[in-house]
């Protein structure tokens, strides 16, 4: 593992105030390097998605600072679309834009913001498609593909951004058993490439397999962190222990 | 019968051909349209721009987060809508050529402005529904891309939120075609003064009357026809 930080938190909290408040982040200090395939796991409601969407501001902390590349993103002063292009999100429920192809899904940010020609976005686009072998599918509609196909045009659609760091959450949640097994092989490959991922998943055999380090978070609190062998071979938090016993 | 035939031909002749009124009348369907659809121009311009200032405050209130611009905005918007949407379109039009540009003598541009701020107070809180309606991740998935706010409502929401209230919009359309009716009141020579017109000087009143009513009738079944053309359209393109 490299000691190249990519993303530093330090003591992220996050207050949800509404009709009840719920403390849905409470002091979480971690670092993700770079080239690192971080697995975040955890009971339902520990505060897993709140933590990945801390780390792009799509949810604002109250407390507490994300350092990305050197740069405390939580500043007001900082442009959060710049460093949003290079920090790539896959979502449980895909959200790929159904009123466009998949060709334009995948080639709207790269032509916006990085003034890419139409031309070059989508020869990169359909050499990605080609990669997760859906380069005929290039000129569909979203509604016309499989969940397992539309999670797999979501990622490569983050991936038109040449992104830094890719963050998942949940992504096979919401698909058929069956379809489960194309949307991991592609994070893995990924993962074999070298990209940087931090994810939120309830796939341990994927966590095992791919993860380099794992946390474990509970009441929006990070419980405990490790390598899959110390985290699903020697749990030391009797939360952990408790959570792994369900699960496995 | 025949003797009724005959005058009804009679009236038709009078009112259509006589001192070649059919060509004002179709001089009168010209401003009907032109207003309508410079009118249309303006109310969806402004009623988007309405709306997503509208929405935006909404969403930067869900997030406690304050910012003194949108918040003015958000006010001005919402005495807007309140005055158009409280206040009769006669009223209205009355006030722009009277009192707010007294000193024009473009009626185009009085009665323009007047509809087209009247019709995007409408248009604006149907948008704002179209935009309340799109699944939160959308908005979501653009701004992780890294669009900012502006560039996802654009390319993202808009476009969505427009299928969902084409309809409703439609209807707003056709609502403001036959609200340009009252321009006569500003000396306008639509169709509607054209009739008018006519029946002053032929002291005929069925033949002018009917005629437009049906005018304005095959007008809109025109439009409703088309709206429901392109919503088919633009769903097909989904599916
Ligand atoms: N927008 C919100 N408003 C209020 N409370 C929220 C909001 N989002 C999350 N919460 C609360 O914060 C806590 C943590 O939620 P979070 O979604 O991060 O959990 P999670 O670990 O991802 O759970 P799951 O495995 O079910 O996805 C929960 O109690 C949740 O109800
Ligand atoms: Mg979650």
């Amino acid at each position: 593992m490299s000691a190249d930080i990519l993303i530093k938190v330090e003591n992220l909290e996050k207050v949800f105030t509404g009709k009840t408040t719920v403390r849905a982040l409470d002091g979480v200090s971690a670092e993700i390097c770079r080239g690192e395939v971080v697995v975040v796991i955890g009971p339902s409601g520990s505060g897993k998605s709140t933590f990945l969407r801390c780390l792009n501001l799509l949810e604002m902390p109250t407390a507490g600072s994300v350092v990305f590349e050197g740069t405390d993103i939580t500043d007001p002063a900082v442009d959060i679309n710049l460093h949003r292009q290079k920090m790539g999100m896959v979502f449980q429920h895909f959200n790929l834009f159904p009123h466009m192809t998949i060709l334009e899904n995948m080639t709207l940010a790269p032509m916006k913001l990085l003034k890419k020609s139409k031309a070059d976005a989508e020869a990169q686009a359909k050499a990605l498609l080609e990669r997760v072998g859906l380069a005929d599918r290039a000129n569909a509609y979203p509604s016309q593909l499989s969940g397992g196909q539309k999670q797999r045009v979501a990622i490569v659609r983050s991936l038109c951004m040449d992104p830094e760091v890719m963050l998942f959450d949940e992504p096979t949640s919401a698909l058929d058993p069956e379809m489960v097994g194309e949307v991991l092989d592609v994070m893995k490959e990924l993962a074999r490439e070298g990209m940087t991922m931090v994810v939120v998943t309830h796939e341990m055999g994927f966590a095992r397999e791919v993860g380099d380090r794992v946390l474990f978070m509970a009441d929006g609190k990070l419980l405990e962190e490790g390598t899959p062998e110390e985290i699903f071979g020697h749990p030391q938090n009797a939360r952990l222990q408790d959570f792994l016993a369900k699960v496995l | 019968m025949s003797k009724w035939f005959a005058s009804l031909q009679a009236d038709f002749e009078q009112t259509f051909i006589a001192a070649d009124r059919w060509k004002s009348l179709i001089k009168g369907l010209g401003v009907t349209l032109e207003i309508t659809l410079l009118a249309l121009l303006i109310g969806v311009m402004l009623g988007v721009l309405v709306a997503v200032i509208r929405s935006s405050y909404d969403q930067m209130a869900a997030q406690k987060k304050s910012n003194g611009l949108l918040s003015v905005l958000n006010g001005l918007c919402k005495l807007y809508l309140t005055v158009i949407r409280g206040t009769p379109v006669m009223v209205q039009l009355l006030i722009m050529y009277f009192v707010i540009l007294a000193n024009s003598t473009n009626t185009v541009l009085t009665a323009v402005l007047t509809f087209g701020i009247n019709t995007g107070a409408y248009v604006a809180e149907i948008v704002r529904s179209g935009i309340m309606s799109i699944d939160a991740g959308q908005m979501e998935a653009g701004r992780s891309l890294g669009l900012n706010y502006v560039q996802t409502m654009w390319h993202i929401i808009i476009p969505q939120a427009v299928k969902n209230i084409l309809p409703a919009l439609g209807n707003e359309f056709i609502a403001l075609l036959k609200e340009t009716s009252i321009v006569n009141v500003i000396g306008m020579k639509d169709i509607t003064k054209w009739a008018i017109n006519v029946q002053g000087r032929t002291y005929q009143a069925f033949m002018p009357f009917i005629g437009i009513a049906l005018v304005y009738l095959v007008m809109v079944i025109i439009l409703s026809k088309l709206v429901n053309l392109l919503e088919r359209r633009l769903r097909s393109s989904e599916r």
